[in-house]
């Protein structure tokens, strides 16, 4: 299965500016620049992408791990935060940390957890992901 | 430098459904589901969103390579298409393909194509995907 987006950019890279496309339209001509990349401009930024597509294929392998488990969830929500640091080969994305909280019905601690970690270690956008440190705070509500 | 993205998913992973939030709000509660990402649902994906990360990322440091090298480009657009396959880890992106068209006054194509592989090689997003193949068409116009 092939999924697609695109990029267009007009200029240099401090003064210039370009927008991102998705197949699905769900970004449609967004707005990103140096501005809203490495400083606090308004706009989209390829690291908040990969932050959603994290964000997102973790929460969906974890509601499917804990199907398969008898527990199916009430609601399960993550936040992804991928850290930037500038490293002597450039800027680096060096980490991702995934907090997540979610409401199951009837599972113990011990056994959500085991879930959480298992499907941290195997979404499919971690281990696309491999070169970051990945961690993971799990809460049960 | 820290970006977030956020995702909610209620129920299972056949029927329950979810939503992806961005930051910079360019997705906002954005849903996606099994049907989107698996089948041909309309509606976001965590693929599709790596792959305008990675157009993104790539064409602003094509922009950079060519405005070191006093070329700055008039245009630069860039398609990134991600293959998702089943193998025996489960649903695995194995590769992403790049395409890129630029307009750039003055430059010979032989330039174009060491910087076009200096920014596939070196754009923080492709040094963050190396587990899957990167692979590139550069095309100057």
């Amino acid at each position: 299965m092939d999924r697609k987006a695109s990029a267009l950019w007009n200029g240099d890279l401090k003064t210039g500016k370009g927008t991102i496309s998705t197949q699905s339209k769900t970004l449609n001509n967004a707005q990103y620049s140096f501005h809203s990349r490495f400083e606090e401009g308004t706009g989209t930024n390829p690291e908040e992408l990969i932050a959603a597509a994290h964000a997102g294929c973790f929460t969906m392998a974890f509601a499917n791990e804990l199907s398969k488990a008898g527990h199916t969830a009430t609601s399960v929500a993550t936040d992804a935060t991928v850290t930037l640091e500038m490293l002597p080969t450039g800027p680096t994305v060096t980490k991702i940390h995934l907090v997540n909280k979610s409401e199951v019905p009837g599972i113990d601690k011990a056994k959500f957890d085991e879930v959480a970690a298992g499907a941290k270690a195997n979404c499919p956008i971690s281990r696309l992901l491999a070169a970051a440190e990945i961690t993971l705070d799990a809460t049960l509500l | 430098m820290e970006r977030s993205a956020s995702a909610i998913w209620h129920g299972d992973l056949k029927k329950g459904t979810g939503a992806l939030t961005t930051q910079s709000h360019v997705l906002n509660d954005t849903p996606y589901s099994f049907h989107t990402r698996f089948e041909d649902g309309a509606g976001s994906n965590p693929e599709e969103l790596i792959a305008a990360a990675h157009a993104g990322c790539f064409t602003m440091a094509l922009s950079s390579q060519l405005t070191s090298a006093e070329h700055p480009p008039s245009t630069i657009e860039t398609t990134a298409t991600v293959t998702m396959e089943t193998t025996d880890d489960g649903p695995t992106i194995t590769k992403i393909h790049l395409s890129t068209h630029a307009t750039i006054p003055g430059i010979e194509k032989s330039t174009f194509d060491e910087l076009a592989k200096k920014a596939k090689d070196g754009c923080p997003v492709s040094r963050l995907l190396k587990s899957a193949e990167i692979t590139l068409d550069a095309t100057l116009t």
